[in-house]
C-alpha cells in the first residue's frame, strides 16, 4: 500500500499547497544564493508595491464616489473603467520593477507587454464569464467589457510585465501554483484571490432580492475586488512572516 | 449493513451490488411514499352526479312544509324549478382573469390611493348608487390560484387540490360533476367566449363556444377582441341561459407589465367602457317581456394578481379578487339586521363591502337559477347574492306597500332557509359518499362531529318551519326563528370547509418527517456503502490505498455537490437550478483546464467541453424565455424548430438530419472498428436502421415528402421503433449477447454499454424531436470529455478509484441535460405532444412511458446506463492483474456515487419543501420541483438497479474463472 498514491489533485490539496509554501524559503535561499538573486525582489520592495496596489484600489474606491460621483452600483461600467484605470500604469510599472532578465529587457518592454497583456486577458476573462453564465445581452457588454479588462489588470498583466511570454513561468504560476519567489507570490495569490472572489461574487446574482448590487457585473467586481485585497493581504502576511523568519534565520 | 463477514466475502461479492441498490430503492420508496402522503394534498374526483330527483330523498321537503304553505302569494303556479324555485331567468358571467380586489373597491378602502384604482369606474357608480341593485363583494379563492384550479374550484363548488386523482390524466376535460354539467342536464343552453381553457375543460357542453388560445401571454388584445366581437351580438340572441365571456387581457398584462403599468390601466380602462355597454344593453332590455327581464350581471375574477402580476399562491393580493352582481330587480332586498353578515367599511364608514368564498359559487348560482346542485359543492348559498337575485321578486308581484318590508323580507328569507336546508343536505350527502368510497376520506371522529352539526342544523329548520305553520306570531320571532336556522345551518357549513380545507389544503406534519428521516438514513446507508466498497477494494487490490481519501478532488466535489444541494433551498435558485448547474460544471471544467495545464495535455478535451457547456448554456437560455412564454415563435415543439420558424432558412430545417447521419456514422465507426461484435453488431446496425426511420418520419410530418405513406409514416414509423428498442432490451437483458468469443473484460463492459445506449437511443431521440441528435451528440462529447479529464488532476499516474469529481460532474452535465433539452420542473413543462408520437389515442400507462422517457431520456436514462464509460476510460484497471472484480468494485462504486449525489439533492429538495411548506410559490414552484425530482430519483434508482443487473452478468457467469486466475 502506498497512502496517498490515490490522491488526486495533490497539487492543490491545501496540505500540499502548504507543502510547497514551506519548502519556499530554502528554494529562495537557493535561488538567492544562486545567479539570479537580483532577479527576486526583496521583501520590503515586494510589500511596498503591494500596499501601492492595494493603496491605489482602496483609494479609487473611496475617492470616486465623492470627486466623480460615481460608484459601483449607480454606474459600473464608469466606475469600473476608473478602477483599471488608476490600477493599470501603478501595475504595469511596479511590475515592471520587478521584470524577468533586468539585463535584458528594458522597463519599456515590460510595460509594453503588460499593456498588451490587458485586452488579451480580458478577453479570456471575458470568456470565462460567458462560460459560466455571464449574461450576454448587448445591454451588458460595456460591463462586460471594463470588468474583464478590471480581471485582467489584476491577473494577467502582473504575469505579463514579469514574464512576458514565458510559458514554463505561467505554467508555474498559474497551472502548478507553485510561487518560486517573493515575485511568484505577489502574482499568484492576488490573481487567484480576484478569481475566486469574483467566483463567489456571482452567487448573490440569481437571488429574487431585486437590489441593484445583484446586477452583473456589480456583486461580481465587488467578489473580485474583496477577493484581490484579500490576496493582496494575504501574501503581504506571508511575506512578513517569511521574511522575518529568514532574517532570524540568516542573523544565526 | 452492506457489511458480511471478510471470510463471505467471495459469496457475497457478486451479489452485493444489486442488493445494495435494491435496499436503496426500497429506502427511497418508503420514504417518499410517507412524505408524499404527508405533502402532496390529494382528492379523489367522485364518478357521481345529482339529479333533479335526488331531492326526494332530502328532507326539506317531506316536512310537509312545502313552499306553498307560505300563502299569500301565488308563486306555486309559476314553474317549480328542480332542487330550488329558479329566481332569475338568466345570469350573464364575465370572467376578467386576475382582477384585483382593489381594482373593484373604491379607492377608499385602502390606505393610499394608486394609479389603478377606481377605474373601473361604472361597477363602483352601480354598486354604491342608493337605489341600485348592485353589489360589490370581495371574493377569497381558493390556493392555488391559477386559472384551471380556479375555473375547476368555481364549477365544482370544492377546493381543487394539487392532484385530482381521476381519469383527467392528459385530458383536461373535467369528469367530476360540476356547474356547466347541471346547467346542461337541466337544459339550460350556455355560451361560452374569451379563455379556451373553458373548452378544454368543458368540451363538449357548450351551444355556442368561441374560444381564444389563452397561451400568448405577450398578446394582450386578441382574447379580449374576440371576447368584445361575439360579446354584444350574443346579447341580443335568445338562444342561451348563460353566457360566459372570459377575458384575459388583464392577466397577460400583469405577467408581461406588472399591475402599476400603463398597459394595465390602458386594460381597466377599456373594460370600464365594455362594461358600462353590457350594463346598458341589459338595462334597455330589462323592461317587462324584455329579453333581460330577469337577467343576473356577474363580473368576477377568478383570482387576483401580485404587483409583479404574479399568481398561484396563497398571499392575500392573490387570493382576494371580487365580484360585482347586479340584479335585473328594481330596489335592493331588505335584509333584517339581525341576519346581516360582516361587512368591512372604508375609512369613511360610508361604503360597506361583504365577502364572498368563491367555494360558495357554484352552488349559489344553481339555486339562483334551479338546477340541482353539483354533487361535490361543499359551499353554502351565499346569503347576499341571493338575496340581491330573489329579495324582493314576491314584493314586486304582490304589491305590497313599501312598509311592509319584514313581510317581504320573511317571503325571500323563508326561500333561502329552505335553499339552505337542502344545501346542507347536499353537502352532508358528499361528505358521506367520500369517505365512505375514497380510499383517503375523512375520519370517523371528523365525520360524526359534522353528522352532529346537521342535526342540529336540520333541527332548527324544522322549527322553524313549524313556526311558520302555526302562525302564531308573525314578524319578529319567525325572523328569529330563521335566524337561528341560518346560524345552525352556518355552523355546518364552515365546520365542512374547515375540514375540507384542513384535508385538501393543509399538510401532516409528522408524515413529513418520517419520510424526511427515512430519506436522510438511505443517505447515510449509500455513504457507507460507498466506504465499504473502497475498503474491498483496498483489499483486493494492493495498489490501491484504503481510506477513501480526504484528497482534493474528492473535496471539491463534496463542496460542489453541497452548493448545488444547498442552492435547492431558495426559490431563486431553484427558478435558476440550470444556471446553478452550468455555474458548477464550467467550474470544474476551469479546474480541469488548470490540471491540463500542468500535463501540458488534453487541451483538445478542456476546449471541447468549455465549448459544450457554452452552447447547452445557450440551449437553456432558449427554453427559459420558451417557459416564460417570451418568445412566441419558439412556442411549438423544440427550440430548433422554433428557430427554424424564425427563419424559415432550409439548413435549419436539415441540421437534426445531419446530427442524425453523424450519430450513424459514429455508430458506424463503432462496429467497424470491431469493438462491437456478434449479435451486438447487429443491435448496432439496427440502431442505424432505426434513425434511418426516424429521418424518414420527421420528414413526412416535415411535408418535405408528400408521400403516400404520410399516415404510415406518422404512426407505423415510431410505432416499428418502440418495438424494435423494446425486443432489443429483452434480448439484452436475457441474451447472452454473442459474447462466447470474447474474454476480454473491458471489451465486454464496452460492447454491452454501446449496446445498451444505442438501444436507448432511437426511442429517446425520436421522442425528443428534431433537437433529439443534437441533444444525443452533446452527451457524447460531454460524456467523452468527462472520461478523458478525469483523474487529470493526478500527480502520479492515474488512480484506480473512480474519481468522485468525474462522478459530480456526470450528474451535473445529466442536470443540464434536462434543461437544455428544453424542460423545467413545472408540469406545463412537460411535453405531452411526445406522448402521442406515433398514437393518435389516448391510454393511460403507455402514454405515461411516453412521456417519461421523453422527460428522463437524456438526464436519466442516457446517462446511467452510459456511466460504466467512467470505468472504461480508467485504462489502469483493466491491467491488474483481476480486471473483473475490480471493474465490478468500481462499477458499484460509480453506481453507489451517482445515486448518493442524486439523493441528496432530492433530501434537500424535500427539506426545502418542507421549510416552504406555507410559502407562496409552493404550488407554483416547490411542489412541482418535489414532484420531478422525486419521480426523476426513482427512475434512477430503478434504472440503476437494472444497470448493476446488466452490467454485472459479467461476472457472474465467469465466475468459475476467477479463482483459477487469482491461483
Amino acid at each position: 500500500m502506498r497512502p496517498g498514491s490515490a490522491l488526486p489533485w495533490k497539487s492543490l490539496s491545501s496540505q500540499s499547497l502548504g507543502r510547497a509554501l514551506d519548502s519556499l524559503p530554502s528554494r529562495s535561499n537557493r535561488l538567492m544564493e544562486g545567479k539570479s538573486k537580483q532577479e527576486d525582489a526583496s521583501p520590503t520592495m515586494a510589500l511596498a508595491a503591494q500596499l501601492i496596489c492595494g493603496i491605489t484600489l482602496v483609494g479609487t474606491y473611496v475617492v470616486a464616489p465623492s470627486a466623480l460621483s460615481t460608484d459601483l452600483v449607480s454606474d459600473p461600467t464608469r466606475t469600473l473603467r476608473l478602477f483599471w484605470l488608476t490600477l493599470v500604469p501603478v501595475v504595469v510599472i511596479l511590475f515592471g520593477l520587478f521584470r524577468q532578465n533586468r539585463g535584458r529587457t528594458s522597463l519599456l518592454r515590460a510595460v509594453g507587454r503588460g499593456l498588451l497583456a490587458l485586452p488579451a486577458g480580458a478577453i479570456v476573462n471575458a470568456l470565462g464569464a460567458v462560460v459560466l453564465g455571464a449574461p450576454v445581452h448587448v445591454k451588458y457588454l460595456p460591463g462586460t467589457v471594463e470588468w474583464s479588462l478590471m480581471m485582467s489588470t489584476m491577473n494577467f498583466v502582473p504575469a505579463a510585465s514579469v514574464f512576458g511570454a514565458s510559458w514554463s513561468n505561467w505554467q508555474r504560476i498559474f497551472a502548478f501554483t507553485k510561487p518560486n519567489s517573493w515575485i511568484d507570490i505577489m502574482i499568484c495569490v492576488p490573481a487567484h484571490g480576484a478569481v475566486v472572489g469574483a467566483w463567489f461574487g456571482a452567487w448573490p446574482m440569481p437571488l429574487d432580492w431585486d437590489r441593484p448590487w445583484q446586477e452583473w457585473p456589480i456583486c461580481v467586481s465587488y467578489g473580485a475586488i474583496t477577493g484581490y485585497l484579500v490576496g493582496l493581504a494575504a501574501s503581504c502576511s506571508y511575506i512578513l512572516l517569511r521574511s522575518r523568519h529568514q532574517w532570524h534565520v540568516k542573523s544565526e | 449493513m452492506s457489511g458480511g463477514s471478510p471470510d463471505g466475502k467471495s459469496q457475497t461479492k457478486t451479489m452485493h451490488p444489486t442488493l445494495i441498490f435494491l435496499s436503496v430503492l426500497v429506502l427511497h420508496v418508503v420514504s417518499i411514499l410517507i412524505f408524499t402522503r404527508g405533502f402532496l394534498l390529494a382528492r379523489t374526483e367522485l364518478p357521481f352526479h345529482s339529479d333533479c330527483s335526488d331531492v326526494s330523498s332530502c328532507p326539506c321537503y317531506d316536512s310537509g312544509v312545502e313552499s306553498g304553505s307560505f300563502n299569500g302569494t301565488s308563486r306555486d303556479g309559476a314553474f317549480r324549478g328542480c332542487w330550488t324555485k329558479p329566481v332569475v331567468g338568466k345570469i350573464v358571467i364575465i370572467v376578467l382573469d386576475a382582477l384585483r380586489f382593489d381594482f373593484v373597491a373604491p379607492s377608499s378602502f385602502f390606505e393610499e390611493k394608486k394609479p389603478w384604482m377606481d377605474k373601473l369606474k361604472v361597477l363602483q357608480k352601480l354598486a354604491f348608487n342608493e337605489r341600485s341593485t348592485a353589489r360589490i363583494f370581495k371574493a377569497i379563492a381558493d390556493p392555488p390560484t391559477t386559472s384551471l384550479q380556479r375555473l375547476k374550484g368555481l364549477t365544482i363548488g370544492g377546493l381543487p387540490t394539487f392532484v385530482d386523482i381521476g381519469n383527467s390524466f392528459g385530458t383536461p376535460a373535467l369528469a367530476e360533476d360540476n356547474l356547466i354539467n347541471q346547467l346542461i342536464n337541466s337544459g339550460k343552453r350556455v355560451v361560452m367566449m374569451g379563455d379556451d381553457t373553458w373548452v378544454q375543460l368543458f368540451p363538449q357542453h357548450f351551444v355556442r363556444s368561441y374560444p381564444l388560445p389563452s397561451f400568448n401571454v405577450k398578446d394582450l388584445d386578441t382574447v379580449d377582441n374576440g371576447c368584445i366581437k361575439h360579446l354584444f351580438p350574443s346579447m341580443y340572441e335568445e338562444d342561451w341561459d348563460v353566457l360566459i365571456a372570459h377575458f384575459l387581457g388583464m392577466d397577460h398584462a400583469g405577467h408581461i407589465f406588472g399591475v402599476d403599468s400603463a398597459e394595465m390601466i390602458e386594460k381597466l380602462e377599456q373594460y370600464n367602457s365594455v362594461l358600462e355597454k353590457v350594463i346598458e344593453v341589459l338595462e334597455s332590455q330589462s323592461g317587462p317581456g324584455g329579453l333581460h327581464e330577469n337577467t343576473l350581471l356577474l363580473v368576477m375574477g377568478d383570482h387576483g394578481q401580485t404587483l409583479n402580476g404574479d399568481h398561484g399562491g396563497g398571499s392575500a393580493e392573490e387570493v382576494e379578487t371580487s365580484m360585482f352582481a347586479m340584479s335585473p330587480k328594481r330596489s335592493l332586498p331588505f335584509i333584517p339586521p339581525e341576519i346581516e353578515t360582516p361587512y368591512e367599511f372604508d375609512s369613511e364608514n360610508r361604503v360597506q363591502i361583504s365577502t364572498f368564498q368563491q367555494l360558495d359559487f357554484a352552488v349559489t348560482v344553481s339555486a339562483l337559477l334551479g338546477i340541482p346542485f353539483p354533487f361535490g359543492s361543499i359551499g353554502r348559498v351565499n346569503l347576499e347574492l341571493y338575496a340581491l337575485a330573489a329579495g324582493n321578486w314576491s314584493m314586486e308581484e304582490s304589491e305590497v306597500d313599501p312598509g311592509q318590508n319584514y313581510l317581504s323580507s320573511e317571503m325571500w328569507l323563508h326561500d333561502y332557509v329552505q335553499v339552505l336546508c337542502t344545501n346542507a343536505w347536499q353537502v352532508k350527502r358528499y361528505i358521506d359518499i367520500y369517505s365512505a368510497s375514497s380510499m383517503i376520506g375523512f375520519s370517523s371522529d371528523d365525520v360524526s362531529l359534522l353528522s352532529n352539526a346537521y342535526v342540529k342544523a336540520e333541527k332548527m329548520y324544522l322549527k322553524a318551519m313549524n313556526a311558520l305553520a302555526s302562525q302564531s306570531d308573525p314578524g319578529d320571532t319567525f325572523v328569529t326563528h330563521l335566524k337561528s336556522s341560518i346560524d345552525a345551518h352556518a355552523e355546518f357549513f364552515s365546520r365542512v370547509s374547515e375540514l375540507a380545507r384542513s384535508k385538501w389544503t393543509e399538510f401532516k406534519l409528522g408524515m413529513m418527517g418520517l419520510g424526511l428521516g427515512i430519506m436522510l438514513f438511505s443517505l447515510l446507508f449509500q455513504y457507507f456503502a460507498i466506504r465499504r466498497v473502497i475498503k474491498i477494494f483496498g483489499k483486493t487490490s494492493h495498489k490501491v490505498s484504503g481510506d477513501s481519501g480526504i484528497s482534493f478532488g474528492s473535496l471539491f466535489a463534496c463542496f460542489l455537490v453541497a452548493i448545488h444541494a444547498t442552492s435547492l433551498l431558495s426559490n431563486s435558485y431553484l427558478v435558476e437550478e440550470a444556471k446553478v448547474a452550468t455555474f458548477l460544471l464550467a467550474t470544474v471544467v476551469f479546474v480541469k483546464f488548470k490540471h491540463s495545464m500542468v500535463k501540458m495535455k488534453m487541451f483538445y478535451e478542456v476546449g471541447a467541453f468549455l465549448f459544450l457547456v457554452l452552447v447547452l448554456r445557450f440551449a437553456i437560455y432558449v427554453g427559459l424565455s420558451k417557459q416564460a412564454g417570451v418568445t412566441t415563435l419558439l412556442s411549438s415543439g423544440s427550440w430548433i424548430i422554433g428557430i427554424n420558424e424564425a427563419y424559415s432558412t432550409i439548413i435549419v430545417e436539415l441540421i437534426p438530419f445531419v446530427a442524425l447521419i453523424f450519430l450513424a456514422y459514429l455508430l458506424y465507426r463503432a462496429t467497424a472498428s470491431g469493438i462491437v461484435l456478434g449479435i451486438s453488431k447487429a443491435i448496432v446496425v439496427k440502431a442505424i436502421f432505426c434513425y434511418v426511420l426516424i429521418a424518414v418520419h420527421w420528414a413526412s410530418e416535415n411535408g418535405i415528402s408528400n408521400l403516400a405513406f404520410k399516415k404510415t409514416g406518422r404512426t407505423l414509423i415510431p410505432r416499428i421503433i418502440y418495438a424494435i428498442g423494446l425486443g432489443e432490451l429483452l434480448l439484452l437483458a436475457f441474451g447472452k449477447l454473442g459474447e462466447v468469443g470474447v474474454t476480454d473484460c473491458r471489451e465486454r463492459l464496452l460492447n454491452r454499454t454501446v449496446c445498451m445506449l444505442s438501444t436507448w437511443s432511437s426511442t429517446v431521440i425520436l421522442l425528443s424531436g428534431r433537437q433529439g441528435p443534437l441533444m444525443a451528440i452533446a452527451s457524447i462529447i460531454g460524456g467523452y470529455c468527462i472520461m478523458k479529464l478525469q483523474n487529470a488532476g493526478e500527480d502520479n499516474g492515474v488512480s484506480l478509484i473512480a474519481d468522485p469529481l468525474s462522478v459530480v460532474e456526470w450528474s451535473l452535465l445529466a442536470v443540464i441535460m434536462f434543461f437544455s433539452t428544453g424542460h423545467w420542473c413545472a408540469f406545463d413543462g412537460l411535453r405531452y405532444g411526445a406522448a402521442f408520437v406515433g398514437f393518435d389515442e389516448f391510454a393511460l400507462v403507455r402514454q405515461a412511458i411516453l412521456l417519461t422517457i421523453e422527460t428522463f431520456g437524456f438526464s436519466h436514462i442516457i446517462p446511467i446506463f452510459g456511466l460504466p464509460f467512467l470505468v472504461l476510460g480508467n485504462n489502469l484497471i483493466f491491467r491488474t492483474n483481476q480486471p473483473r472484480k475490480l471493474v465490478t468494485l468500481c462499477l458499484t462504486q460509480v453506481y453507489l456515487m451517482y445515486g448518493l449525489i442524486m439523493a441528496t439533492t432530492v433530501t434537500v429538495t424535500i427539506i426545502c419543501v418542507t421549510i416552504q411548506r406555507r410559502h407562496l410559490m409552493v404550488w407554483a414552484l416547490f411542489a412541482p420541483k418535489f414532484v420531478f425530482d422525486v419521480v426523476g430519483l426513482l427512475l434512477a434508482d430503478v434504472l440503476i438497479c437494472f444497470a448493476s443487473l446488466y452490467y454485472h452478468l459479467l461476472d457472474k457467469t465467469e465466475r468459475p474463472q476467477d479463482p483459477a486466475s487469482k491461483s
